[in-house]
């Protein structure tokens, strides 16, 4: 039997070892907590917030399979056929060209997520006193993705700072959702810099300016898809914001149109706002490399680097063809092109620094390709690389040329500042997100729609016709906007947009705005109303109740 | 405080052996011989004198001489394996005795945490291992040593690459997501579970390396047994982290008797695979060719006829040398053993090398109440890997470029020497393995030391202290040379990683027996434990160096030794993981009634830091009964029954394998000037937990000729931990919240063994298992809703096949089942037809589970033969939908042969389908092994034993990849996948030789 002694044994080691414990506390010891956050780093550490915020923009605007999958491929400017064994990736990027996506597209979700991770990291700026710079930057960032986010689902899901995460969050839509996005961005304007070469990188005034534009630019189209309409008053806006841009004298047309997109485009006249990547240097690089790889084929550039290239994307011989150039050309191998009649936008041309390094042309890539020595390049099977512009109509490609269908786009000369390193490595070309001449066409386009005219007004016409000799193309008399029963018609102010700022992740939206996005194009024959809007993702969906599934999916 | 005291002691306990061997007086001379069961002479047997210190052993006749003090009545014999015998000294001083042995006195021990019972007392569903029903031959982790052992408990290799990882699995699957590995506990000290190998991306080559075993550092010849907790019962007492059951490992001890020292070593030599995969050779290539009208195919034709996957592999041979060196007396044992050795890869410059040291003792004081253990254990491993990756892209890896290597092209230029790359992009096995270098080396620390002490004769307390520490280092070199790899090729790559895992636990338990009446005993437990774990990694990496990048000029130094030298420098990545600290508090009663009756009860409450500040702690209780019929007195005198007994147990057990960090909001630093909130917390999150019932039945006929058991379960998982869609706008994609559902496993066990012949020159054991396991997720919805939650995972890789998964969890579904676009034939071109949505497809769970073991034993020959397999499920295999299939013929890459001999067009294009499940039902012969038990030679050498193992023999399947057995790492944002097959690191067949002996 157990004695009293033995018991009060027993208790003082029960007591022994409850002393022992100790209140569970979890240290986190290589992140902060909010108090941290707010205390240990101050003001300087709402700028890194800030900075945080900023570097969201960098992926989901540049990566291929994001805002330019759904912008370009979605369009008649892009499309992924898929090659024999490359490219199927369970169809993704088919149905995207033949708008047969559905709401478990993995684009869409990784596109909502990011989009609202920006969202996020700018609206916590605001819960960590930030100056009227800051604030102002922010609301920017945070305005710059809900305008895509409302562009993309016709939604937004929107936070105050401080919300408890785990409630779901109110959601705008329609009217009063652009309504949002205009008077933050009025409200932010007076705080920001002004725009320029030197602030390019950051959320300037300029920047702010041309996002306004947009907003009210697409407004009508936001709120009706199927029938846009255009508000005298909104035409005034984009005109008058336009004009302050242009008024201004900080930007002038780059007379090298690819100086824009290459390595050292952070010197470029044109950007207005611009993701900044630095050469060799992978801290916050958007990895902006992709966009060349995924045009090109596995044998471009060098003999150790076969695989180079991801041999994807391509563009359509109609697109091709409102350059106005009816018959292939040539590229001579290793002298200057001289040809002086072709639009420089279509590229093909000697560039320095990326031809003689690699033989590349940038621009749309048509016909026999070559490396640095002019020798022309074969493809793995052996065949010449010459690049053809017929896909097979279901863009599933099971010939024997399915490595070298469709004409290429390389619209970022690769960076080869540094050989190899940069080409494959961290690239220092900066991602241009808005750029002067969409202002100007934007200008030209709201003087047209607010004269209710059906062709470029005058002074619209005189904008176009100057940026066109800036580019090569000769000038003309006339421009209508569109052409509904030709979406690629050369002769339209919509094609024009197109020429001049293909694979820059604006067509959907301009196509919709236009009322032609259900149109035929190449390799997209039938279209359903729905697709005028994106499905709002499932999975977004189901966390979120506020949030409503666009009709018809 | 306490270990500081307890140190104290430790030091000063050589001290007191040195005194305890000084010192007595009159003395008298005993003499006698020991012989064994079998009248044969025991040498080395230990004979002590009862009550004093001194002692002498038999020598090789087994006769002793001792002298010890007169007043001496008794004299200990003890011999390794047999039982301890106390003898009355008769009056002639002559002493003749016979050992028995003792193995059935030990099988009775079992494990049951915070202690141990006697087997036939234990009401939960425990299974228990000993020394002898292990797998023999090539072990590097004590977890093969169970492999088909045990009916239940599933082991999958991950990988053919020596020491990488295993997937264990207890009862199904009980999670779905990673974190269903079951708690280890060795020696009474629980493990973390992870490994301080870094884990490494291999760039270029692409992605993760096959994780590494946590355990390798765990000399399997020093373990003499291990328990597998698999019932709620048996594992509740470890509470929120028992949900997968348990294996609890026990060392080897010192015995009482003079110093021993066994030897022993085996060499190992591959014998082929143990299944090729089924490639073109070079005359069917050519046929292929022609057959598809390959452009360029003169070209093509090298003109010779290369067998890739015999050129890859190793013929080293593979060296193990084990000693360990045992003694003590009544008061004190000791033992020691040391362990060095190299498992040869079976592919070229791959190996795992091991130098492990293990200490332990276990030391009486104050006339036996005070018992200190302690007991350590110090590992150096080395793993040399190659560059096979989990999920590595369009540009594949070592095993797909000797897949897809053109069977008529040599390796290497006959003018040069230089190594080939064709323009295909399949890469150049010889030259990979010449290449990438990727070398990791691990150093465990794993150290515990306990005091206990009787306070009473049937109350003891017990405190005990561990600390594992264990750094990791890892150096990967990818050269520059190596042409076709997009980011490597002309640059180079190089990065350095280091980890450290260290966790320390303190338990103080309290045991306390009574007879409370003649009949009822009770047997009690309680116990506080504190459990912490550190863990942190950082990575270095650069690329674009200035050496080694053309095959001319080869410098002997790797870029790890001149990171500087690169123009890329990656940002590197530092993180140490949020401390996990644990508290608990547990009691177990064990009531037993006239050895009829038996009843269990455990409780645990668990309080972790991990668990948000509004579920700090969580509570495990458990229940258990047994009728041990047997004991009746209507079955006294049963013929037929030696052993029936009936068992129930219902409890709850909890799972709490959820990143640290995960409750609380985290703001952390990306890279310089920026920062920024990383997670959604979640403050209720709590543990996931697991009720399980289960239903068991013993018996033992003819005397234990023939004995088994039957268990049925029925596991319920809840409070499911997962990994839910944020709500946006968030700072992350996902967050971490239990959410309701049910993950089912329902199932039934049957083991049987029986020893068929039994004769004095020949015996004749057979053993099996059979286990059936059913998985199923149920009212997995929404939170809130009724909208079933799908969570895809499964990824497919390869060219072509980007972003495709291939596996669902979902409602009504087991989990991780395959949802795949289903095939539909070819058309009349030979283009596969694969349908446009993706339908529920098969489960890649198995379904049954069984092993077998025969033992023969005739005269001094033994054979051991053990084997196994599983049933009823599917694998996928990504090698052929991406690696080997018939587009690749174009470009001059060789083919499946399956695809060659299909309706297929060369052209058809590669998709992810139900076309590539295949069935993965397998029988595995996995080792065999012939013994000759030389016995004593010349005058020391004793139980002198040869033997010859064979492992991996042959396996039986349709499965058309290297090994039906086969887990590689396609998980998707923390979700595991199952039973898919990547271009795995293949599985060789090995045979082995060696001896062992005692001195």
């Amino acid at each position: 039997m157990i004695s009293y002694k033995n018991l009060k044994i027993v208790a003082v080691l029960l007591v022994l070892t409850i002393v022992s414990c100790s209140k569970l506390h979890e240290d986190l010891r290589s992140t902060l907590t909010n108090e941290q956050t707010a205390t240990s780093l101050g003001a300087a550490g709402t700028q890194l917030l800030l900075q945080a915020a900023y570097t969201d923009v960098g992926n989901p605007f540049t990566d291929v399979g994001q805002v330019f999958s759904l912008q370009e491929n979605s369009s008649d400017e892009s499309l992924v056929p898929t090659r024999g064994g490359d490219w199927d990736d369970n169809g993704v990027w088919r149905v995207v060209h033949s708008h047969t996506w559905n709401a478990d597209h993995a684009q869409l979700l990784q596109t909502f997520n990011n989009l609202n991770k920006l969202n996020f990291d700018a609206t916590n700026v605001l819960a960590f006193n930030p100056s009227a710079s800051q604030a102002a930057q922010a609301r920017f960032l945070r305005a710059f993705a809900l305008y895509h986010l409302l562009d993309f689902f016709g939604q937004y899901p929107f936070r105050n700072p401080g919300d408890n995460l785990l409630n779901a969050p109110q959601v705008y839509s329609g009217d009063s959702a652009v309504q949002f996005i205009i008077s933050e961005l009025n409200e932010i304007l007076p705080d920001l810099a002004a725009g320029g070469k030197a602030n390019m990188g950051i959320a300037n005034a300029d920047a702010c300016r041309t996002l306004l534009m947009k907003c009210y630019l697409n407004r009508g189209a936001f709120a009706n898809r199927a029938a846009p309409t255009f508000d005298d008053a909104d035409m005034q806006q984009v005109i008058t914001l336009g004009n302050a841009i242009i008024n201004s004298g900080t930007y002038k047309y780059m007379n090298e149109y690819f100086d824009n997109f290459s390595v050292s485009n952070n010197n470029s006249t044109e950007i207005i706002f611009a993701y900044p990547n630095h050469t060799g240097v992978s801290a916050a690089n958007s990895g902006i490399n992709g966009r060349w790889f995924a045009t090109l084929h596995y044998n471009q550039y060098t003999p150790d680097n076969p695989n180079a290239g991801w041999n994807g994307f391509s563009t359509v011989a109609d697109f091709y063809n409102s350059f106005g150039v009816s018959t292939p050309l040539h590229a001579s191998t290793t002298s200057p092109w001289s040809d002086t009649s072709v639009d420089k936008r279509l590229g093909r041309r000697f560039y320095a620094g990326v031809t003689d390094a690699s033989g590349q042309r940038p621009g749309l890539m048509i016909g026999q390709q070559y490396n640095e020595n002019g020798t022309a390049i074969k493809d793995r099977k052996g065949n010449p690389l010459s690049f053809d512009p017929a896909i097979s109509a279901n863009m599933i490609e099971t010939g024997a040329n399915l490595e070298v269908t469709g004409i290429r786009v390389e619209k970022y000369p690769p960076d080869l500042s540094t050989g190899q390193a940069s080409y494959n490595g961290p690239s220092g070309n900066w991602l241009v997100l808005f750029r002067y001449s969409d202002v100007v066409l934007m200008v030209a386009e709201a003087e047209t729609r607010l004269a209710k005219s059906a062709t470029l007004t005058p002074e619209a016409l005189t904008l176009v016709n100057n940026l066109r000799t800036v580019r090569g193309a000769a000038t003309v008399t006339s421009m209508p906007l569109v052409n509904t029963a030709n979406v690629n018609d050369p002769k339209t102010f919509l094609a024009e947009r197109s020429r001049e700022l293909y694979w820059e992740s604006l067509r959907r939206t301009d196509l919709i705005r236009f009322g032609v996005f259900l149109k035929p194009w190449a390799y997209k024959t039938s279209d359903d109303e729905k697709n005028l809007v994106f499905p709002v993702p499932n999975q977004a969906l189901a966390a979120n109740p506020n949030l409503t599934q666009n009709p018809g999916y | 405080m306490t270990t500081t005291r307890l140190l104290r002691v430790l030091l000063l306990c050589p001290v007191f052996m040195l005194i305890l061997q000084a010192s007595w007086a009159q003395t008298k001379n005993v003499t006698g011989k020991i012989i064994d069961e079998q009248g044969r002479a025991v040498a080395g047997a230990s004979v002590i004198g009862k009550g004093s210190k001194a002692g002498t052993s038999t020598d090789a006749n087994g006769e002793f001489k001792l002298s010890i003090p007169a007043n001496i009545s008794t004299v200990i014999i003890s011999y390794i394996g047999y039982g301890t015998q106390e003898i009355i000294i008769p009056s002639s001083n002559e002493v003749a005795v016979t050992l028995h042995p003792e193995t059935q006195a030990l099988t009775d021990i079992v494990v049951i945490g915070y202690g141990t019972a006697r087997k036939k007392d234990v009401t939960g569903a425990v299974a228990s291992l000993k020394e002898k029903d292990f797998n023999k031959g090539v072990i590097t982790s004590p977890d093969q040593l169970l492999q088909n052992k045990v009916p239940g408990l599933e082991v999958t290799q991950n990988s053919g690459q020596p020491g990488a990882a295993t997937t264990v699995k207890i009862r199904g699957n009980n999670s779905i997501r990673s974190g269903n590995n079951p708690l280890y506990v060795v020696d009474g000290v629980i493990l973390d579970g992870r490994s301080a190998r870094p884990s490494v991306s291999i760039g270029a080559l692409g992605g993760q390396t096959p994780e590494s075993n946590p355990l390798i550092y765990i000399n399997p010849n020093d373990i003499a047994s291990i328990d597998v907790l698999k019932d709620a019962s048996a594992s509740a007492i470890y509470g929120s982290r028992g949900a997968n059951g348990v294996i609890a490992i026990t060392t080897k001890k010192g015995s009482s008797g003079p110093t021993k020292l066994d030897f022993a070593t085996s060499f190992g030599v591959f014998a082929g695979y143990m299944k090729k995969y089924e490639i073109l050779d070079a005359g069917q290539y050519r046929n292929a060719l022609t057959k598809y009208q390959v452009p360029n195919a003169s070209t093509l034709d090298g003109g010779k006829s290369i067998d890739a996957q015999d050129e890859i592999t190793s013929d080293k041979l593979s060296q193990n040398y084990s000693v360990a060196f045992s003694g003590g007396n009544e008061t004190g044992k000791f033992r020691g053993s040391f362990f060095g050795g190299r498992d040869q890869g079976f592919i070229k410059e791959t190996s795992l090398d091991r130098y492990l040291g293990n200490f332990g003792g276990s030391y009486k004081f104050l006339d036996k109440k005070l018992t200190i253990d302690f007991n350590l254990i110090a590992g150096h491993t080395t793993e040399h890997m190659g560059g096979i990756s989990n999920d590595p892209g369009s540009q594949g890896n070592l095993i797909s470029s000797v897949l897809q290597w053109n069977p008529t092209q040599p390796f290497t230029d006959a003018s040069t020497g230089y190594y080939v790359f064709p323009e295909n992009g399949s890469g150049n096995p010889l030259a990979l393995i010449t290449g990438v270098s990727d070398i990791a080396d691990v150093n465990t620390f794993l150290g515990n030391i306990s005091a206990a002490y009787k306070i009473l004769p049937n109350l003891e307390y017990k405190f005990l202290y561990a600390i594992n520490h264990s750094s990791g280092n890892r150096n990967t070199n990818l050269y520059g040379w190596l042409q076709g790899y997009g980011g490597l090729s002309g640059l180079g790559s190089g990065s350095i990683a280091n980890a450290v895992l260290s966790s320390q636990t303190f338990t103080h338990t309290l045991n306390y027996t009574a007879d409370i009446t003649k009949n009822l005993n009770l047997n009690a437990t309680a116990g506080f434990e504190y459990w912490k774990s550190d863990f942190s990694n950082n990575t270095f990496s650069a690329s674009g160096f200035n050496t080694n990048l053309t095959q001319a000029s080869i410098i002997d130094i790797p870029y790890t030794a001149m990171m500087q030298d690169a123009s890329i420098q990656n940002l590197p990545s530092t993180y140490i993981d949020p401390t996990t600290e644990l508290q608990s508090y547990f009691a177990r009663v064990i009531l037993n009634y006239a050895s009829k009756y038996y009843l269990t009860a455990t409780f645990r409450a668990d309080g972790s830091s991990k668990f948000g500040e509004n579920n700090r702690y969580g509570h495990f209780p458990s229940v258990a009964g047994k009728w041990l019929i047997s004991n009746e007195n209507f079955m006294k005198n049963s013929t037929l029954f030696s052993n029936l007994a009936i068992r129930a147990s219902w409890g709850k057990t909890g799972n709490q394998e959820f990143p640290a960090g995960a409750s609380q909001e985290q703001f952390g630093f990306s890279s310089f000037n920026t920062a920024g909130q990383i997670n959604v917390a979640n403050p209720d999150l709590k543990w996931e937990t697991t009720t399980a019932y289960d239903f068991g039945l013993d018996f033992g006929l003819f005397k234990g000729r023939i004995y088994g058991g039957f268990d049925y379960y029925n596991k319920t998982t809840t409070d499911i931990l997962f990994q839910s869609t944020a709500i946006q706008p968030a700072p992350a994609s996902t967050y971490w919240i239990n959410i309701p559902g049910d993950l089912k496993n329902t199932g039934y066990e049957i083991a049987i063994g029986a020893t068929i012949i039994q004769k004095k020159d020949f015996t004749l054991d057979v053993t099996f298992n059979y286990a059936n396991n059913k998985n199923l997720l149920t009212n997995f919805y929404a939170p809130g809703t009724k909208t079933p939650l799908s969570i895809l995972t499964g990824t497919i890789e390869g060219q072509g096949v980007s972003g495709t998964l291939g596996q669902i969890i979902t409602n009504d579904q087991p989990v991780n089942e395959f949802y795949l676009k289903p095939f539909n034939g070819f058309d009349d071109k030979g283009n596969q037809q694969i349908g446009a949505d993706p339908v529920y497809a098969g489960d890649p769970n198995p379904h049954s589970l069984y092993g077998g073991s025969i033992s023969i034993t005739y005269k001094k020959f033994s054979l051991t033969m053990n084997g196994g397999g599983a049933g009823g499920y599917l694998i996928y295999n990504n090698t052929r939908t991406s690696v080997t299939n018939i587009s690749g013929i174009l470009q001059g890459r060789n083919i499946d042969e399956a695809a060659y001999n299909s309706d297929e067009g060369p052209g058809s294009g590669v998709g992810a389908s139900t076309r590539f499940l295949e069935s993965g039902n397998y029988f595995k012969f996995r080792n065999a092994s012939i013994s000759y038990h030389v016995g004593n030679v010349v005058k020391y050498v004793k139980g002198l034993n040869i033997f010859v193992n064979g492992n991996n023999l042959f396996v039986l399947t349709k499965f058309t990849g290297f090994d039906p057995e086969v887990n590689i790492d396609h998980s998707n944002s923390g979700y595991p996948s199952r039973s898919i097959e990547y271009i795995p690191y293949p599985t060789p067949r090995v045979i082995s030789f060696g001896l062992n002996f005692s001195l």
